[in-house]
Protein backbone atom coordinates (compact mmCIF):
# COMPACT_ATOMS: atom_id res chain seq x y z
CA UNK A 1 0.00 0.00 0.00
CA UNK A 2 2.58 2.26 0.77
CA UNK A 3 4.67 1.55 -2.74
CA UNK A 4 1.34 1.97 -4.74
CA UNK A 5 0.80 5.43 -2.90
CA UNK A 6 4.59 6.41 -3.62
CA UNK A 7 4.03 5.11 -7.06
CA UNK A 8 1.19 7.30 -7.65
CA UNK A 9 2.08 9.92 -6.54
CA UNK A 10 5.54 9.79 -8.53
CA UNK A 11 3.04 9.82 -11.71
CA UNK A 12 1.48 12.58 -10.62
CA UNK A 13 4.35 14.53 -9.89
CA UNK A 14 5.61 13.57 -13.48
CA UNK A 15 2.82 14.29 -15.21
CA UNK A 16 2.07 18.10 -12.96
CA UNK A 17 5.65 18.84 -14.43
CA UNK A 18 5.47 18.30 -17.68
CA UNK A 19 2.49 20.08 -17.58
CA UNK A 20 4.46 22.97 -16.16
CA UNK A 21 7.46 22.96 -18.66
CA UNK A 22 4.97 22.47 -21.68
CA UNK A 23 3.62 26.28 -20.79
CA UNK A 24 6.71 27.89 -19.91
CA UNK A 25 8.29 26.89 -23.38
CA UNK A 26 5.07 27.82 -24.72
CA UNK A 27 6.28 26.91 -28.38
CA UNK A 28 5.17 23.38 -29.85
CA UNK A 29 6.95 24.62 -33.56
CA UNK A 30 10.24 24.76 -32.30
CA UNK A 31 11.65 21.77 -33.52
CA UNK A 32 10.43 21.82 -37.36
CA UNK A 33 12.38 22.77 -39.87
CA UNK A 34 10.50 25.75 -41.67
CA UNK A 35 12.82 26.58 -44.68
CA UNK A 36 13.86 23.61 -45.77
CA UNK A 37 15.45 24.92 -48.87
CA UNK A 38 17.47 27.50 -47.38
CA UNK A 39 18.93 24.84 -44.74
CA UNK A 40 19.53 22.19 -47.61
CA UNK A 41 21.57 25.36 -49.58
CA UNK A 42 23.38 26.08 -46.26
CA UNK A 43 25.03 23.08 -46.22
CA UNK A 44 25.83 21.74 -49.69
CA UNK A 45 27.73 24.68 -51.18
CA UNK A 46 30.34 24.20 -47.77
CA UNK A 47 30.19 20.65 -47.51
CA UNK A 48 30.68 19.94 -51.46
CA UNK A 49 33.44 22.44 -51.56
CA UNK A 50 35.01 20.27 -48.87
CA UNK A 51 34.33 17.13 -50.77
CA UNK A 52 35.76 18.13 -54.32
CA UNK A 53 38.89 19.47 -52.88
CA UNK A 54 39.14 16.04 -50.69
CA UNK A 55 38.44 13.99 -54.07
CA UNK A 56 40.14 15.98 -56.86
CA UNK A 57 42.71 13.48 -57.71
CA UNK A 58 39.71 11.30 -58.62
CA UNK A 59 37.16 14.05 -59.90
CA UNK A 60 39.21 15.60 -62.33
CA UNK A 61 42.88 15.59 -63.68
CA UNK A 62 42.77 19.29 -64.20
CA UNK A 63 43.60 21.10 -61.41
CA UNK A 64 42.46 24.14 -62.78
CA UNK A 65 38.85 22.94 -63.00
CA UNK A 66 39.00 21.68 -59.58
CA UNK A 67 40.22 25.12 -58.51
CA UNK A 68 37.67 27.05 -60.30
CA UNK A 69 34.95 24.52 -58.90
CA UNK A 70 36.28 25.35 -55.72
CA UNK A 71 36.71 28.90 -55.57
CA UNK A 72 32.80 29.03 -57.09
CA UNK A 73 31.29 26.84 -54.32
CA UNK A 74 33.08 29.05 -51.60
CA UNK A 75 32.13 32.07 -53.09
CA UNK A 76 28.51 30.70 -53.72
CA UNK A 77 28.32 29.52 -50.10
CA UNK A 78 29.68 33.17 -48.74
CA UNK A 79 27.21 34.98 -50.09
CA UNK A 80 23.96 32.61 -49.23
CA UNK A 81 25.08 32.11 -45.94
CA UNK A 82 25.58 35.79 -45.27
CA UNK A 83 22.60 37.31 -46.83
CA UNK A 84 20.30 34.39 -46.96
CA UNK A 85 20.39 31.76 -44.74
CA UNK A 86 21.69 33.62 -41.60
CA UNK A 87 18.47 35.82 -42.14
CA UNK A 88 15.96 33.17 -42.84
CA UNK A 89 17.12 30.12 -40.31
CA UNK A 90 18.33 32.52 -37.38
CA UNK A 91 17.17 35.87 -38.07
CA UNK A 92 20.51 37.51 -37.79
CA UNK A 93 22.57 39.53 -40.39
CA UNK A 94 25.65 41.42 -40.37
CA UNK A 95 27.29 44.02 -43.32
CA UNK A 96 29.23 46.63 -43.90
CA UNK A 97 27.89 50.59 -44.14
CA UNK A 98 30.10 53.47 -45.09
CA UNK A 99 28.47 56.71 -43.93
CA UNK A 100 28.94 60.37 -45.78
CA UNK A 101 31.69 60.77 -44.12
CA UNK A 102 33.56 57.80 -45.63
CA UNK A 103 34.15 56.26 -42.22
CA UNK A 104 32.88 52.21 -42.13
CA UNK A 105 30.52 50.69 -39.64
CA UNK A 106 29.87 46.62 -39.35
CA UNK A 107 26.28 46.17 -38.35
CA UNK A 108 25.15 43.56 -36.74
CA UNK A 109 21.67 42.67 -35.83
CA UNK A 110 19.41 40.35 -34.80
CA UNK A 111 16.15 40.02 -35.31
CA UNK A 112 13.93 41.09 -32.18
CA UNK A 113 11.62 37.67 -30.95
CA UNK A 114 8.97 39.66 -30.44
CA UNK A 115 8.49 40.62 -34.07
CA UNK A 116 5.47 39.50 -35.71
CA UNK A 117 5.93 35.29 -34.17
CA UNK A 118 9.07 34.45 -36.34
CA UNK A 119 10.60 32.76 -33.34
CA UNK A 120 13.38 30.61 -34.03
CA UNK A 121 13.43 27.09 -35.01
CA UNK A 122 15.58 24.21 -32.79
CA UNK A 123 16.64 22.32 -35.58
CA UNK A 124 17.23 24.93 -38.15
CA UNK A 125 19.19 26.82 -35.37
CA UNK A 126 21.18 23.41 -34.82
CA UNK A 127 22.23 22.85 -38.91
CA UNK A 128 22.84 26.51 -39.03
CA UNK A 129 25.91 26.77 -36.07
CA UNK A 130 26.71 23.38 -37.02
CA UNK A 131 27.30 24.13 -40.39
CA UNK A 132 29.02 27.25 -39.72
CA UNK A 133 31.68 25.65 -36.93
CA UNK A 134 32.52 22.67 -38.59
CA UNK A 135 33.14 23.59 -42.02
CA UNK A 136 35.73 26.73 -41.19
CA UNK A 137 37.28 24.00 -38.29
CA UNK A 138 37.94 21.77 -41.36
CA UNK A 139 39.37 24.15 -43.94
CA UNK A 140 41.97 24.86 -41.23
CA UNK A 141 43.04 21.70 -40.61
CA UNK A 142 43.01 21.77 -44.64
CA UNK A 143 45.90 24.90 -44.61
CA UNK A 144 47.96 22.98 -41.91
CA UNK A 145 48.31 19.62 -43.97
CA UNK A 146 48.89 21.81 -47.28
CA UNK A 147 51.02 23.62 -45.58
CA UNK A 148 53.12 20.60 -43.94
CA UNK A 149 52.96 18.40 -46.84
CA UNK A 150 54.32 20.87 -48.95
CA UNK A 151 51.55 20.64 -51.97
CA UNK A 152 51.44 24.50 -51.83
CA UNK A 153 49.51 25.01 -55.15
CA UNK A 154 46.45 24.41 -53.36
CA UNK A 155 47.32 26.97 -50.58
CA UNK A 156 45.72 29.79 -52.51
CA UNK A 157 42.56 27.56 -52.28
CA UNK A 158 42.36 26.79 -48.96
CA UNK A 159 43.57 29.89 -47.51
CA UNK A 160 40.57 31.61 -49.17
CA UNK A 161 38.14 28.67 -47.99
CA UNK A 162 39.59 29.81 -44.03
CA UNK A 163 38.81 33.67 -44.68
CA UNK A 164 35.75 33.12 -46.71
CA UNK A 165 33.90 30.84 -44.21
CA UNK A 166 35.76 32.29 -40.92
CA UNK A 167 34.53 35.40 -42.13
CA UNK A 168 31.11 34.27 -41.91
CA UNK A 169 31.46 32.46 -38.48
CA UNK A 170 32.72 35.59 -36.55
CA UNK A 171 29.99 37.89 -37.97
CA UNK A 172 27.45 35.40 -36.89
CA UNK A 173 29.08 35.24 -33.63
CA UNK A 174 29.59 38.67 -33.01
CA UNK A 175 25.37 39.07 -33.96
CA UNK A 176 24.55 36.58 -31.64
CA UNK A 177 26.81 37.71 -28.93
CA UNK A 178 25.96 41.20 -29.31
CA UNK A 179 22.11 40.40 -29.36
CA UNK A 180 22.59 39.17 -25.36
CA UNK A 181 24.87 42.18 -24.58
CA UNK A 182 27.68 40.66 -22.96
CA UNK A 183 29.42 37.50 -23.85
CA UNK A 184 29.71 37.14 -19.81
CA UNK A 185 26.07 37.22 -18.79
CA UNK A 186 25.54 34.54 -21.77
CA UNK A 187 28.23 32.37 -20.41
CA UNK A 188 27.29 32.87 -17.09
CA UNK A 189 23.40 32.38 -17.67
CA UNK A 190 24.34 29.41 -20.08
CA UNK A 191 26.37 27.32 -17.29
CA UNK A 192 23.65 28.49 -14.72
CA UNK A 193 20.69 26.42 -16.92
CA UNK A 194 23.36 23.37 -16.83
CA UNK A 195 23.65 23.77 -13.40
CA UNK A 196 20.17 23.76 -12.57
CA UNK A 197 18.94 21.19 -14.97
CA UNK A 198 21.82 18.70 -13.60
CA UNK A 199 20.42 19.05 -9.99
CA UNK A 200 16.55 19.13 -10.78
CA UNK A 201 17.58 15.58 -12.88
CA UNK A 202 19.09 14.22 -9.90
CA UNK A 203 16.15 15.09 -8.01
CA UNK A 204 13.55 13.50 -9.90
CA UNK A 205 15.69 10.20 -9.82
CA UNK A 206 16.54 9.54 -6.46
CA UNK B 1 21.92 58.17 -39.12
CA UNK B 2 20.74 55.64 -36.49
CA UNK B 3 17.01 55.86 -37.68
CA UNK B 4 17.95 55.58 -41.36
CA UNK B 5 20.15 52.22 -40.32
CA UNK B 6 17.12 50.70 -38.38
CA UNK B 7 14.40 51.25 -41.06
CA UNK B 8 17.44 49.37 -43.91
CA UNK B 9 17.74 46.83 -41.30
CA UNK B 10 14.03 46.00 -40.75
CA UNK B 11 13.70 46.15 -44.94
CA UNK B 12 16.76 43.79 -45.36
CA UNK B 13 16.24 41.30 -42.76
CA UNK B 14 12.87 40.37 -44.24
CA UNK B 15 13.01 40.47 -48.02
CA UNK B 16 13.12 38.02 -50.40
CA UNK B 17 15.95 36.00 -51.84
CA UNK B 18 15.09 37.04 -55.45
CA UNK B 19 15.65 40.55 -54.22
CA UNK B 20 18.27 40.25 -52.94
CA UNK B 21 20.07 38.46 -55.73
CA UNK B 22 18.70 41.48 -58.00
CA UNK B 23 20.30 43.99 -55.34
CA UNK B 24 23.31 42.52 -55.63
CA UNK B 25 23.97 41.81 -59.43
CA UNK B 26 22.65 45.56 -59.66
CA UNK B 27 24.88 47.02 -57.82
CA UNK B 28 27.87 45.04 -59.18
CA UNK B 29 26.58 45.61 -62.84
CA UNK B 30 26.23 49.56 -61.33
CA UNK B 31 30.31 49.33 -60.33
CA UNK B 32 31.49 47.73 -63.79
CA UNK B 33 29.99 50.69 -65.38
CA UNK B 34 31.30 53.35 -63.45
CA UNK B 35 34.55 51.80 -64.28
CA UNK B 36 34.02 51.53 -68.34
CA UNK B 37 32.77 55.26 -67.97
CA UNK B 38 34.86 57.11 -64.81
CA UNK B 39 33.35 60.06 -63.61
CA UNK B 40 34.14 61.27 -60.26
CA UNK B 41 31.80 60.03 -58.04
CA UNK B 42 31.42 58.06 -54.87
CA UNK B 43 29.28 55.34 -55.84
CA UNK B 44 32.08 53.08 -55.89
CA UNK B 45 33.65 53.71 -52.52
CA UNK B 46 30.34 53.72 -50.99
CA UNK B 47 28.33 50.58 -51.22
CA UNK B 48 31.70 48.38 -52.10
CA UNK B 49 31.97 44.83 -52.59
CA UNK B 50 34.03 42.03 -54.16
CA UNK B 51 32.29 39.98 -56.18
CA UNK B 52 33.09 41.97 -59.18
CA UNK B 53 37.13 41.60 -58.31
CA UNK B 54 36.76 37.82 -57.92
CA UNK B 55 35.50 37.13 -61.48
CA UNK B 56 37.58 39.69 -63.28
CA UNK B 57 40.71 37.75 -61.21
CA UNK B 58 39.26 34.25 -62.08
CA UNK B 59 38.40 35.15 -65.78
CA UNK B 60 41.88 36.80 -66.37
CA UNK B 61 43.91 33.54 -64.42
CA UNK B 62 41.71 31.45 -67.15
CA UNK B 63 42.61 33.30 -70.32
CA UNK B 64 46.11 33.45 -68.93
CA UNK B 65 46.96 29.82 -69.25
CA UNK B 66 49.11 27.94 -71.48
CA UNK B 67 47.20 25.05 -73.30
CA UNK B 68 49.68 22.66 -72.74
CA UNK B 69 49.53 19.40 -74.31
CA UNK B 70 50.61 17.08 -71.21
CA UNK B 71 47.50 16.92 -68.92
CA UNK B 72 50.02 16.76 -65.55
CA UNK B 73 51.66 20.46 -66.07
CA UNK B 74 48.34 21.75 -66.82
CA UNK B 75 48.51 25.41 -65.68
CA UNK B 76 48.32 24.86 -62.01
CA UNK B 77 51.10 26.94 -60.43
CA UNK B 78 50.10 30.26 -62.90
CA UNK B 79 46.57 30.30 -62.28
CA UNK B 80 47.49 30.75 -58.67
CA UNK B 81 50.38 33.14 -59.42
CA UNK B 82 47.52 35.33 -61.18
CA UNK B 83 45.81 34.91 -58.18
CA UNK B 84 48.46 35.23 -55.79
CA UNK B 85 49.86 38.67 -57.86
CA UNK B 86 46.55 40.24 -58.37
CA UNK B 87 45.26 39.67 -54.42
CA UNK B 88 48.79 40.37 -52.97
CA UNK B 89 49.28 43.53 -54.81
CA UNK B 90 45.91 44.87 -54.06
CA UNK B 91 46.35 44.05 -50.26
CA UNK B 92 50.30 46.12 -50.40
CA UNK B 93 48.98 49.03 -52.14
CA UNK B 94 45.77 49.36 -49.64
CA UNK B 95 48.07 49.15 -47.15
CA UNK B 96 50.40 51.69 -48.39
CA UNK B 97 47.62 54.28 -49.21
CA UNK B 98 46.39 53.53 -45.54
CA UNK B 99 49.88 53.75 -44.04
CA UNK B 100 50.08 57.12 -46.15
CA UNK B 101 47.47 58.52 -44.39
CA UNK B 102 44.72 58.08 -46.43
CA UNK B 103 40.70 58.03 -45.55
CA UNK B 104 39.34 55.01 -47.57
CA UNK B 105 38.96 52.05 -45.90
CA UNK B 106 40.45 48.61 -46.42
CA UNK B 107 37.80 47.01 -48.24
CA UNK B 108 36.83 50.26 -49.83
CA UNK B 109 40.29 50.42 -51.93
CA UNK B 110 40.27 47.02 -52.75
CA UNK B 111 36.91 47.08 -54.65
CA UNK B 112 38.30 50.16 -56.86
CA UNK B 113 41.81 47.97 -57.03
CA UNK B 114 39.70 44.82 -58.28
CA UNK B 115 37.02 46.59 -60.53
CA UNK B 116 39.73 48.55 -62.33
CA UNK B 117 41.13 45.65 -63.87
CA UNK B 118 38.20 45.59 -66.40
CA UNK B 119 40.08 47.32 -69.06
CA UNK B 120 42.69 44.80 -68.82
CA UNK B 121 40.52 41.61 -69.02
CA UNK B 122 39.04 43.34 -72.00
CA UNK B 123 42.73 43.54 -73.40
CA UNK B 124 43.37 39.87 -72.21
CA UNK B 125 40.39 39.03 -74.68
CA UNK B 126 41.26 40.64 -77.56
CA UNK B 127 45.31 40.02 -77.23
CA UNK B 128 43.79 36.08 -77.30
CA UNK B 129 41.65 37.24 -80.22
CA UNK B 130 44.65 38.66 -81.91
CA UNK B 131 46.52 35.53 -81.38
CA UNK B 132 44.93 33.26 -83.44
CA UNK B 133 45.72 35.40 -86.38
CA UNK B 134 49.64 34.48 -87.98
CA UNK B 135 52.14 35.53 -85.51
CA UNK B 136 54.63 38.80 -86.92
CA UNK B 137 55.64 42.49 -85.96
CA UNK B 138 52.02 43.75 -87.13
CA UNK B 139 49.87 41.18 -84.86
CA UNK B 140 52.76 42.62 -81.66
CA UNK B 141 52.07 45.94 -82.60
CA UNK B 142 48.32 45.67 -82.24
CA UNK B 143 48.46 43.94 -79.02
CA UNK B 144 51.17 46.56 -77.80
CA UNK B 145 48.38 49.23 -78.67
CA UNK B 146 45.79 47.50 -77.18
CA UNK B 147 47.07 46.88 -74.01
CA UNK B 148 48.60 50.66 -74.01
CA UNK B 149 45.47 51.69 -74.12
CA UNK B 150 43.56 49.41 -71.46
CA UNK B 151 46.53 50.27 -68.98
CA UNK B 152 45.76 54.32 -69.36
CA UNK B 153 41.99 53.70 -68.79
CA UNK B 154 42.66 51.51 -66.13
CA UNK B 155 44.87 54.31 -64.57
CA UNK B 156 42.95 56.75 -65.10
CA UNK B 157 39.76 54.80 -63.47
CA UNK B 158 41.27 53.89 -60.17
CA UNK B 159 42.77 57.36 -60.00
CA UNK B 160 39.83 59.16 -60.47
CA UNK B 161 38.80 56.87 -57.32
CA UNK B 162 41.44 56.90 -55.17
CA UNK B 163 43.23 60.47 -55.23
CA UNK B 164 40.34 62.19 -53.84
CA UNK B 165 40.90 60.04 -50.69
CA UNK B 166 44.55 61.28 -50.52
CA UNK B 167 45.99 64.79 -48.97
CA UNK B 168 47.30 66.95 -51.79
CA UNK B 169 50.80 66.08 -51.56
CA UNK B 170 51.36 62.69 -50.96
CA UNK B 171 49.13 61.38 -53.85
CA UNK B 172 52.00 61.17 -56.72
CA UNK B 173 53.05 58.75 -53.63
CA UNK B 174 50.32 57.22 -53.65
CA UNK B 175 49.78 56.51 -56.82
CA UNK B 176 53.19 55.44 -58.22
CA UNK B 177 51.84 51.51 -56.58
CA UNK B 178 48.86 51.66 -58.54
CA UNK B 179 50.88 52.02 -61.30
CA UNK B 180 53.19 49.38 -60.63
CA UNK B 181 50.60 46.86 -60.29
CA UNK B 182 48.80 47.96 -63.26
CA UNK B 183 51.57 47.77 -65.18
CA UNK B 184 52.42 44.19 -64.31
CA UNK B 185 49.23 43.03 -64.64
CA UNK B 186 49.58 44.21 -68.57
CA UNK B 187 53.24 42.98 -68.85
CA UNK B 188 51.53 39.52 -68.24
CA UNK B 189 49.06 40.32 -70.99
CA UNK B 190 51.55 41.40 -73.10
CA UNK B 191 53.87 38.35 -72.99
CA UNK B 192 51.59 36.14 -73.21
CA UNK B 193 52.14 33.21 -76.15
CA UNK B 194 49.26 30.76 -75.72
CA UNK B 195 52.93 27.63 -76.64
Amino acid sequence: AVSQDHGSNDDTEDVSLFDAEEETTNRPRKSKIRHPVASFFHLFFRVSAIVVYLLCELLSSSFITCMVTIILLLSCDFWAVKNVTGRLMVGLRWWNHIDEDGKSHWVFESRKSSQENKTVSEAESRIFWLGLIACPVLWVIFAFSALFSFRVKWLAVVIMGVVLQGANLYGYIRCKVGSRKNLTSMATSYFGKQFLRQNTGDDQTS
Amino acid sequence: MKSRIREFDSSTLNESVRNTIMRDLKAVGKKFMHVLYPRKSNTLLRDWDLWGPLILCVTLALMLQRDSVDSEKDGGPQFAEVFVIVWFGAVTITLNSKLLGGNISFFQSLCVLGYCILPLTVAMLICRLVLLADPGPVNFMVRLFVVIVMFAWSIVASTAFLADSQPPNRRALAVYPVFLFYFVISWMILTFTPQ
